[in-house]
């Protein structure tokens, strides 16, 4: 088990106090509090419409908490959005390129809106292009590549000015094993770098293989939290996949 | 807003857009190809069809008496075939042959001379002649029927009227054209035996036709190209520029909505304001380069393609074109992203879009309605009235009270335009794919205890404005009491107090209400009484307005010329105006602009102001005036000085023009101008009014009231 230095520090680098987000009739979200440490991996995990999507839109800044906090670095998001979003690199599954655009392109755009001076940027471009294995295709129009391209082109966006925070939004979904897992070993190099990762997903041997701590949501509530075998051995399973299940049955039959 | 971040955001929406072949095929393959083509299929289709039709030699059937001598005229003339009791049943040819028989009456006898070639409109009650005329050209036997009636070569011999009909369809362009070619030789005709008739008579020449009319055209070859032009091209041009901005609008915000990039973007250090401006910065530059490049299209089609004809406009025609499509493309932009926002998807955006097009484009067909010119009614229409600018353009007739007009109500609707669009890119819901209630959108919560941002104060201004032009139409026949005082209670008052108290604005902080100091007060009273001069002597030298518009607000001074007694014209000129448009300008916008800076604040609500009296030659001297106000009532604190004030000024002209002549007393008789001295004398005893106010001690807004709105578009 991977225990991050930093928790002895206790300095948290993302932090969210009582965040709650409401449509309409809707509550998608309540009352969720949660902290990232630099150097860990916190995994979010629930059900479809758990409000995982919502957290982590609401942790990037792209949708305001009907109330509650949430701070980067100590920028208060709502308050500071600007100061707070650069240090935040958002990744989504389902997150698409400009398709007339090339991937070096679209990381040139990127890079400055993000502020970077074009050396650095230029310099950073050619370091993720060589990291990431894009050669390949990074001078081709972003429609003409294929799934596991074009989220490596997406990574190298979201990594592209080296934030303290990674929010990641079910990154592996809907791509083969292979990719899969050039992602989730990309994953740990960044957390090996002591960056503060919020990771979401529902394949559970992924939460198992990378995940410091983990929060269970339900129903946009936090139903528990903690390192993986403090979830196991509150729950009496021998696994993730079981501990999931019973919570989540608990709360259907409450 | 960080001008950098917005250039980074245009640049590569305009790449990207570039790189659309749709786009480009809409903002330059289409205008390149559209004006050629359309030219030359259309004039070699017509010149086909009219050469054919030339060579062709109408068929005329000739029914009723013998008349050899007509009939060898009409067939020596060429290009006419006749043929005898063609097509014509028993039953007309056994009517025909009745001497008893004479022309049917026509139904709508046009006033105009006997034996006059253009007696053409004219139609007649069914009867078995017309029926038989009517079938034997519908079912093309022949392209037009000649009656001779009974008795015509007796007639014409006896030095009588002879009486011969000509039946043909104005739908068939043969028939028309059969029908022009017998009136015109038959016209021949006539002259010559007029001319026989004279001579035979020993009549001078010219006794029988006594009065020669001569009709000259004064329309220049310009004119005459420019009308043509005028009719076809804004509709053209404004629908072109509209196809330019359609697809970028989508793509920008559907487009980006439906690949997920969206949210990339809203989760970069980047403000909502920074993403609409780029984006609305890169659909108005691709609606203007397509407006462009359809100009420069056309000029050179009517140029290189219709050389010779009169359908030439000069250089500067085409750049005042160019340069009124660029309030219409801002209107469009702004709309189409604004709408374009709230689709899911490209083809969600398609149908989004498509009825706001229609809706836009239909409105510029009204360049092509006979009659329909622009006016102060038709300038205040969206896009019309751009069509009928551009229209008047072409036809070298715009006149400048007009053009400001349209121009200042198409940056309105461009503004409002642009703030719902900027209001929709705020929410995030929106932007995301949700839905979002219509109060939230356009912000319309209370804002409990805050006063009003210059966000607010310009919308509320716009929509006034707005307001007030379309409701003083309305009044027009109501007559000017019932039009100023429902333009001034209705129209400025209601909605002011509408907004503080529906929005729940501090009225007090809102709307200046306070008491001010005595030293103040006076020192409004001398720049209500003196202000006007130096408008008067010096600001309308510089645009001295048309004598049209004196008389006109000569009229509203006098209330229509009714006599009536000075204290009615004090209140109804004076007093209401000033405490209305006072609570508006100087009270809500001005302390919805403090925001901005004393400076900028003050400018712009006294541009407001001057704005708002809808006149080019206006609009000087009441922004003068508007500083004036605006800067007793910022020192003060107290809206009571500009309402001092503003009455003072008003009344005082309303005086002067009830007692014509105290302009001779200020030696305005010779001419439209206050001479200098007066206008100097005036102009000290303002600064003696604006030294008062400043020595009393500056009232402190900050303090007073805190908390205002911090977005220049208010959150919701």
């Amino acid at each position: 088990m991977h225990i991050p230095a930093c928790l002895e520090h206790n300095r948290r680098v993302l932090r969210a106090e009582h965040l709650s987000k409401r449509f309409g009739t809707v509550q998608a979200v309540s009352d969720l509090s949660l902290d990232v440490h630099p150097g860990e991996i916190l995994g979010v995990l629930g059900p479809n419409g758990a409000g995982k999507t919502t957290t982590l839109r609401m942790l990037a800044g792209i949708l305001t908490p009907t109330s509650g906090r949430v701070s980067i670095d100590g920028f208060d998001l709502t308050r500071n959005p600007l100061h707070a979003k650069r240090r935040i690199g958002f990744l989504s599954g389902d997150t698409q390129l400009y398709q007339r655009l090339t991937p070096r392109e679209m990381l040139a755009y990127f890079g400055r809106l993000y502020s970077l001076d074009e050396a650095r940027l230029s310099r950073r471009i050619d370091e993720l292009i060589s990291q990431l294995d894009m050669r390949e295709f990074a001078s081709r129009p972003c429609a003409t590549l294929s799934s596991g391209q074009k989220q490596r082109a997406n990574i190298a966006r979201a990594f592209l000015h080296d934030p303290d925070v990674l929010i990641l939004d079910e990154p592996t979904a809907a791509l083969d094993v292979i990719t899969g897992q050039f992602i989730v070993e990309s994953i740990r190099r960044e957390r090996a770098a002591g960056r503060a990762i919020l990771f979401s997903t529902h394949i559970m041997g992924e939460a198992e293989y990378l995940c410091d701590r983990i929060v269970l949501l339900h129903r946009g509530r936090a139903i528990d939290t903690g390192a993986l075998p403090d979830l196991l051995a509150r729950s009496g399973c021998a696994n993730l996949t079981d501990t999931f299940l019973r919570h989540v049955a608990r709360r259907e039959t409450e | 807003m960080r001008i950098r971040i917005i250039w980074t955001i245009f640049r590569k929406e305009i790449v990207e857009t570039l790189r659309d072949r749709r786009t480009l095929l809409m903002m330059v393959g289409l205008p390149v190809l559209l004006y050629p083509m359309m030219i030359i299929c259309v004039s070699w289709f017509q010149r086909s069809q009219t050469e054919k039709r030339e060579e062709r030699a109408s068929e005329v059937a000739v029914w009723g008496e013998e008349a050899p001598q007509i009939v060898d005229w009409l067939g020596g003339a060429g290009k006419l075939t006749l043929k005898r009791w063609a097509a014509a049943p028993s039953q007309v040819q056994a009517m025909l042959r009745d001497p008893a028989i004479r022309p049917a009456r026509a139904v709508q006898e046009p006033e105009e001379a006997l034996g006059s070639s253009r007696r053409t409109a004219a139609t007649e009650a069914e009867n078995p002649v017309l029926a038989a005329a009517r079938a034997a050209i519908s079912e093309h036997t022949v392209d037009a029927v000649l009656i001779t009636w009974p008795g015509l070569m007796r007639s014409i011999g006896d030095d009588g009227l002879g009486s011969i009909t000509v039946y043909y369809d104005s739908v068939q362009p043969d028939s028309v054209l059969a029908r022009d070619r017998l009136v015109e030789t038959l016209g021949r005709y006539r002259a010559t035996l007029v001319q026989l008739r004279e001579r035979s008579h020993s009549l001078a020449p010219g006794f029988a036709v006594a009065l020669d009319v001569l009709q000259r055209n004064v329309a220049s070859e310009q004119r005459r190209g420019g009308e043509l032009l005028g009719m076809l091209l804004p509709f053209i041009l404004i629908v072109m520029s509209l196809l330019g901005g359609l697809y970028p609008a989508i793509d920008l915000t559907a487009g980006e909505k439906e690949r997920g990039t969206m949210q990339t973007l809203m989760c970069a250090p980047v403000s909502p304001q920074e993403i609409i401006v780029g984006k609305f910065l890169t659909v108005w530059a691709i609606a203007l380069i397509t407006a462009l490049v359809n100009v420069i299209s056309l000029a050179a089609t009517l140029a290189r393609l219709l050389p010779g004809t009169n359908l030439h406009l000069p250089l500067a025609s085409y750049l005042a074109t160019f340069g009124m499509l660029v309030p219409v493309t801002l209107i469009i932009s702004a709309l189409f992203l604004a709408v374009a926002a709230f689709a899911r998807d490209f083809k969600d955006g398609q149908n989004f879009l498509t009825p706001v097009y229609m809706v836009l484009a239909m409105p510029a067909v009204a360049t092509m309605l006979p009659g329909v010119q622009l006016t102060t009614t038709t300038a205040f229409l969206p896009v019309v009235n751009i069509a009928l600018l551009i229209k008047s353009v072409m036809l070298s007739e715009a006149a400048p009270d007009l053009v400001f007009l349209a121009l200042l109500s198409s940056l309105t609707y461009s503004g409002l335009a642009l703030v719902l669009a900027a209001r929709v890119f705020q929410q995030e819901q929106v932007l995301l794919g949700g839905q979002q209630s219509i109060v939230d959108l356009l912000g319309l919560r209370r804002r409990a205890g805050r006063t009003a941002g210059p966000g607010v104060a310009i919308v509320s201004f716009a929509i006034v404005l707005v307001v007030v032009f379309y409701g003083s139409l309305l009044l027009q026949r109501a007559g000017i009491v019932a039009m100023v005082l429902v333009t001034e209670y209705a129209f400025f008052l209601l909605p002011t107090l509408a907004i503080v108290f529906w929005l729940g604005y501090p009225a007090r902080e809102t709307l200046a209400l306070r008491v001010p100091p005595l030293r103040a007060l006076i020192g409004s009273v001398l720049v209500g009484v003196s202000a006007w001069t130096v408008a008067a002597g010096v600001l309308i030298r510089l645009l001295p307005p048309p004598e049209s518009l004196v008389r006109a607000l000569e009229r509203i001074l006098l209330l229509d010329g009714k006599s009536p007694s000075l204290w009615i014209v004090w209140l109804i000129v004076g007093v209401t105006p000033a405490i209305c448009e006072e609570l508006f300008f100087r009270g809500f916008v001005l302390s919805g602009l403090r925001r901005l800076g004393i400076l900028p604040a003050l400018l712009v609500s006294a541009l407001l102001f001057g704005l708002a009296h809808s006149s080019i030659y206006r609009l000087l001297p009441t922004a003068f005036l508007g500083v004036l106000f605006g800067y007793a009532v910022w020192r003060t604190g107290s809206v009571a000085c500009g309402i001092t004030a503003h009455a003072l000024n008003n009344g005082l002209m309303a005086t002067m023009v009830l007692a014509p002549s105290s302009f001779q007393w200020l030696g305005m008789g010779k001419g439209p101008f206050l001479p200098w001295t007066p206008t100097a004398f005036g102009a000290g005893v303002a600064i003696v009014g604006l030294l008062l106010i400043r020595s009393v001690p500056q009232f402190n807004h900050a303090r007073a009231g805190s908390d205002q709105e911090t977005s220049p578009v208010p959150a919701g």
